[in-house]
This record gives structure tokens, sequence and C-alpha cells, in this order.
């Protein structure tokens, strides 16, 4: 288990992350959320032990991150990037090296990757000769061909076409069955929502909202409704609990008080129009997080 | 340690691969060669064809000794190098001889002329009047057949026998001898000591401006495609650090040490005096420590700046300190003792060159051997500290430069 507690980390009269605390549990991926300058960068550099944390603790297992976890840990930079002029192989090599693998190991987990990946014929080109797509698989093979417990991965799908994407999708999963530890900072909610059992929102360097993704819905999601129907929809407006009405042409999404239950509201509804469908709707990660962000940064 | 020498390898093996490395290896002696021989070869060019040289003197005394003189010299094919036609007439007016003199030259009948007022007394002026006045040569050819002339005549006049010319001409050089204890002795001419010194002084700035500046673009390349966050999450800075300097640097002595073994294969093996072993325990000191603090120095900033033109401004900045030292090293060669060589001994920049250059002319008081070496070991230590301080920051800050302000917090590792 990685577990961070109260980091603080202030850059002379900045705080960039400003008390936050979580946990990570082996076999979950979890999400680290927020817009951009949040602090999710800087808390992932303290937890890479790339800079140290002006306060608070980070441990792995009840021992403190030190410089003795560079090798179990693997981590995927947003911004990408490779030597141009090396031959693939070589920079894998290397960087596997720096991992401590030794050379067998490097030998064998090179075959099985570029296998995996299906860029096995890419061995000896050079970097540069690469597609962009295939470069991202080559950085990918980087941040994990040491087998890491702790895996960082920031933005992991950016620049991958869905087949890739799926491809990366089934790794991450499989490396979930096998119990590492996966961290994921992302902006693309879809993809946070459907990998990652627990969220951590972070904006302005503070904890704006965290848990398990569904516990965070239930939470923020409010309390929403998808009522299909025949004829004039207006007559929604005149039901009690009703907070807002999105009308489309013979759709509504509505915002009920959170004091009426979903099917009461149903029945009520049921006396004035015709309704061809009505479903409890789950309020997306992206709502979620544009309504928080928006509501903490007032 | 182990990811150090990691790191090392590889920016050795990726580096020594490149086609800029192979031809940094030919192009740089080929620049070398071009400009310590061009000049020689074109100035010391025979000419081809015979000069005619006018000649304007009213006092019509030098006329006939010039002549004799310049006729000794010849060119490779017999013939002689400069004819002198005498266009001093009697009778015209000075006015007219060298408007004459000055069409012959303007049309190309003639090289150009000399002109000689008041001759025959102490304030004698001469002149060369051609087309074109940068020609090094026939004005010392001229200048010495006239010379030559001037004390002949002087000789004549005072009826002293001219034969006695030549022994007066002649200049005895001393011959210096570096006696040392234990009563060896050796033969050293400027020759031997600008070799022995002057080689290793440029070697030593050769070798870091070409891995300074291969370490500062290898940081770049890092930090703009940010190769570098992955490289820290492997390994410390200090290893990474390390890893480059070790790199680099045994690029470094890898280019110098062919451009060496080039250059013997050119000018033979005798160019490098015996003498220049002598000392070779603290010049290699001297030489390994002036090489760390100014990689360091290169460390430290490459890592603050952040595209590749700032890079090329920057080592094209450090490089100019670099000349420092060589400039130095004329006059300390030619004035060891000076107050102003002592005072250059005990500053970091110049110990290396300094040091390695009087150890070379003679001998130097261990003391102050023993004091620079701390000294520069002293430097060494603190250049290689502030480094790392700033490349610990300086390496996960983009875009912006720093100010002078966030450059003394990263100092002071806040």
């Amino acid at each position: 288990m990685l577990v961070v507690e109260n980091l603080i980390k202030n850059f002379r009269d900045v705080t960039a992350v400003n008390n936050i605390s979580f946990k990570i549990e082996p076999g979950k991926i979890f999400g680290l959320l927020g817009p951009n300058g949040a602090g999710k960068t800087t808390t992932i550099r303290t937890v890479l032990n790339i800079i140290k944390p002006t306060s608070g603790s980070i441990s792995f297992n009840g021992k403190q991150i030190t410089s003795d976890f560079f090798n179990k840990i693997g981590y995927l930079p947003e911004d990408r990037g490779l030597y141009k002029k090396s031959r693939a192989v070589d920079v894998i090599s290397y960087f596997a090296g720096l991992k401590n693998l030794d050379k067998k190991s490097i030998a064998e987990a090179i075959d099985y990757w570029l296998d995996r990946m299906s860029i096995e014929n890419y061995r000896l080109k050079k970097i540069e000769e690469l597609s962009k797509g295939n470069q991202q698989k080559i950085q990918f093979i980087i941040a994990v061909i040491h087998n890491p417990q702790i895996l960082i991965l920031d933005e992991p799908f950016s620049g991958f076409d869905p087949i890739n994407q799926q491809l990366i999708k089934e790794i991450l999963l499989s490396f979930v069955n096998s119990g590492k530890i996966i961290m994921l900072s992302t902006h693309q909610m879809e993809t946070a929502e459907r990998l990652c059992s627990d969220i951590f929102l972070i904006n302005k360097g503070k904890e704006v909202c965290s848990g398990s993704l569904a516990a965070v819905k239930k939470k923020f999601g409010g309390n929403f409704v998808k009522i299909e129907y025949q004829g004039d929809g207006s007559v929604l407006n005149t039901l009690d609990g009703v907070i807002n009405i999105d009308s489309y042409s013979n759709y509504a999404e509505v915002q009920l008080d959170d004091g009426i239950l979903p099917s009461d509201f149903l029945r009520l509804a049921a006396g004035k129009l015709n309704i061809t469908q009505f479903s409890v709707m789950e309020p997306t990660l992206n709502k979620i997080f544009i309504d928080v962000i928006k509501q903490s940064s007032n | 340690m182990k990811k150090a020498l990691v790191i090392a390898r590889w920016e050795y093996i990726e580096k020594v691969k490149t086609k800029t490395f192979l031809i940094s290896l030919i192009v740089t002696p080929a620049i070398i060669i071009a400009f310590g021989l061009g000049p020689t070869l074109l100035t010391n060019q025979p000419d081809t064809t015979t000069r005619a040289i006018g000649f304007v003197d009213t006092s019509g005394i030098y006329f006939n000794s010039i002549r004799e003189n310049l006729e000794q010299i010849k060119l490779p094919n017999g013939q002689p190098n400069y004819i002198l036609i005498n266009l001093t007439e009697k009778g015209t007016n000075f006015k007219a001889i060298k408007q004459n003199a000055d069409q012959y030259t303007l049309n190309g009948k003639l090289t150009g002329y000399l002109l000689i007022l008041y001759g025959g007394t102490d304030s004698v002026k001469i002149y060369f009047r051609s087309e074109n006045s940068g020609n090094f040569k026939d004005l010392s050819n001229l200048e010495k057949a006239f010379n030559n002339a001037r004390v002949k005549l002087k000789l004549a006049g005072e009826g002293i026998d001219t034969s006695l010319m030549s022994f007066i001409s002649k200049n005895i050089d001393i011959q210096p001898v570096k006696i040392q204890k234990g009563g060896g002795e050796s033969g050293s001419d400027f020759l031997a000591v600008f070799f022995s010194s002057f080689v290793f002084i440029i070697l030593l700035m050769m070798m870091i401006i070409s891995s300074g500046g291969m370490l500062i673009r290898s940081l770049v390349e890092e930090k703009s495609n940010r190769l570098i966050e992955i490289l820290v999450s492997s390994c410390t800075p200090e290893q990474l650090l390390t890893g480059k300097v070790l790199g680099l640097s045994s690029l470094g002595i890898t280019q110098v040490f062919i451009w060496t073994l080039i250059g013997i294969g050119l000018v033979g093996s005798s160019v490098i005096p015996a003498d220049t072993f002598n000392n070779i325990i603290p010049v290699f000191l001297y030489f390994m420590l002036g090489f760390i603090f100014y990689t360091s120095i290169f460390v430290g900033v490459g890592s603050i700046v952040t595209t590749e033109q700032e890079a090329q401004q920057i080592t094209s900045y450090l490089s100019l300190t670099l000349i420092l030292p060589i400039v130095i090293a004329i006059p300390a060669m030619e004035n060891p003792d000076s107050l102003l060589v002592h005072i250059f001994s005990f500053i970091p920049f110049t110990i290396p060159a300094v040091m390695i250059l009087r150890l070379n002319i003679g001998p130097v008081p261990l003391i102050e051997i023993i004091l620079t070496s701390l000294l520069m070991l002293l430097s060494t230590y603190v250049s290689i500290n502030l480094a790392s301080r700033v490349f610990r920051v300086g390496i996960l800050s983009y875009g912006k430069r720093p100010s002078l302000k966030e450059l003394i917090s990263w100092l002071k590792n806040e």
C-alpha cells in the first residue's frame, strides 16, 4: 500500500500542494484528477522522490520512499520524448539498465514487450523513424519493463488510436490483477470513470473530493432523472420537487430536489404526460469534475 | 555508482556512433592545420616572376649598393627576384619624376618604387610607393638592402674596411640551458617550452569546450523532451551528473587522443620535446582538476538553459572565458617570475594553465605546487557542489530562465 500523509510542497512563495493525504491499495487503479496547474505533477514528482516534500510523508508498505525505491517505480510522464537518433532496442535497454535489470532479463523483457505491443519489426529502427503512436508504445514499455510494483501514469492514453487505447487498457487491467499499485493522472474523465476504482480530485493544491468512484458519485451526483414522453413537456415545470430541466425534442433531463424520490416523481409525472421511458441518471464524472472545480474555485 | 556507469556508457557509446562526432574528429584538426600552416605556407611561397622596382633618389648615392644587395635574392629558377630601375634623371624636377614614377606604378609597369628623401643625412626618409601596401616580404627585402647600403656607405666614408660589415651584422644568440639539481642539464628554447606547455593548455581547452558543449547539448535535449523526468525517477541527480561527466569526459579524452595521434602522424613525433614528460604527474593533476572544474561550471550553467539557442550562446561565452588562460600564457612564458604570473597562479580559473606553463619553464617551489593544488582541489569541490545544487532544481524547471534571486535560493538548497 502506498500512503501519502499530509503532503505539503512549497516553492518559495507558492504552495503547490497543500496538505493532501491518500492511500492507494494494490489491485486498484487510483485516479489523480484535477485541472491544469492543480498540483498533480508536483504530487507525482514527490511520490517519485524526484523532489522532496516541504513536509508530510510518503511510504510504501510502511517504509518511507527513498532513492532505494527507484527500481520499484515505473513512470510514464505526460510529455513524451525519446532519444531520436538512437535505436529503439538501445533506448529501452538503457532505461531498463538504469532500473538495475541485468542483461539477460532486459533481453527477455524486450522480446516480450515488443511482441505484446506488436512493434517487433521496429526493434532496430531509430526512434525518429517510428510513427508517433509507436514512439508512445516504446515509452510505455520503458515505464513497465522492470515490472514495477508502483506504476505512475500521466495521461497514458493520449496520442493512441482507439485500438491501441484498448491494448493499453487491457495491459493496465492485467496489472491490476497482478496486484500492482497504479496511479493514473488524467484529464479524460471517461477514462477515469471506466478504469479507476478510487479517485482523488485536486484543485489549487488542495483536496476537493476523494473516495471510491461510487461514493463520490453518490456524494456529488445530485438527483437526476431522464424522462421520455409524448405530448407537451412544459407541464413538468409545474411539478413539485423540480429544480432544473434540460428539455430536448421528446425527452428531458430533470434535476430533482434531494427530498424527493425518483419513483414519487414518476408517479406525479405519469398523471400529466404519456411517458414512454423513465430512468434514473447517474451523473458523469465529467459533470462532477466541472461542478466541483467551479464550486471550489469560487 | 553502477547507475552512473550505465549513464556514462550510454552517453559515450551513443555519441561515438554519431556522424557529428566522426566529422568533428576530422574537421577540427583540419581547421587547426589550415590555421596553423596556411599563412606560413602562403607567405613563404617564393615569387615566380621578377619584380621591377623603381628607384628615385636625388642624392644619388644609394643606387648601386642597393642594386647589388637586391641582386643576391634569386627566384627558384635562378633569375633575380628584383630588378631595380633608376628613374632619377639629373636636371628634371623632382615633382615630375615622382609623377612619372607614380604613373609607371599605376600602369603596372613597376611593382612600386623606392623614394628616398634627404639622402645622406641622418634624417633620411625612405618610402616604398606601390598600389598595394601590404606586401611585407618585398618591404622587408627592400629595407634590408637599404640599411645594408647605408651602413656600408658610412663605413666607407669613415675609411673603415667594408668587409667588417658581415661581422658587424652578425648576431649571436644566447643559448638557454636549464640545469637541474642532480647534475642534469637540457637545452631549452622558446619553441620547446611553447610546445610542452602550450600543447597541454590547448588540449585542455579543446577538451573542455568539446565535452562541455556536448554536456550542455545533451542536457538541453533531455530537458526539452522531458526524458530528464524518467531519468531522475530512476537515479539521483548526483548519479546522473556523475555519469554524464564521466561519459562525456571519456569522449573528450578519446577525441583529444585521436587528434594528438593525427598531429603526430602528420608532423612526426619530433615536435614533442622530451622535456614534455618531465613533470607529467603535476601537469596531469592540474590538467584533470582544471577539466573537472570547468566542466562542473558547464553543467551548472547547462542545467539552467532550456533551448538550443540559449545553450549555444552560453557555450560560446564560456568558451571565451577559456581563452583567458591562453592569453595569459604568452606573457607568462616571457617572464615567468613576474608578480602578475604569481597572482594568476592563485586564481582558480587560471591555475591549471599558468601552473602547467611554469612547471615547464623552470622549477616551481614545492610549497607553491602544494598550495595551488589544494586551492584547485577546493575550488573544484566547491564548483561541483554548487553545480549539483543548481542541477538538481534546474533540470526540472522549464520555460523561463531563473532570475538571480531564484538561482540563489537554489544554491541555498531551499
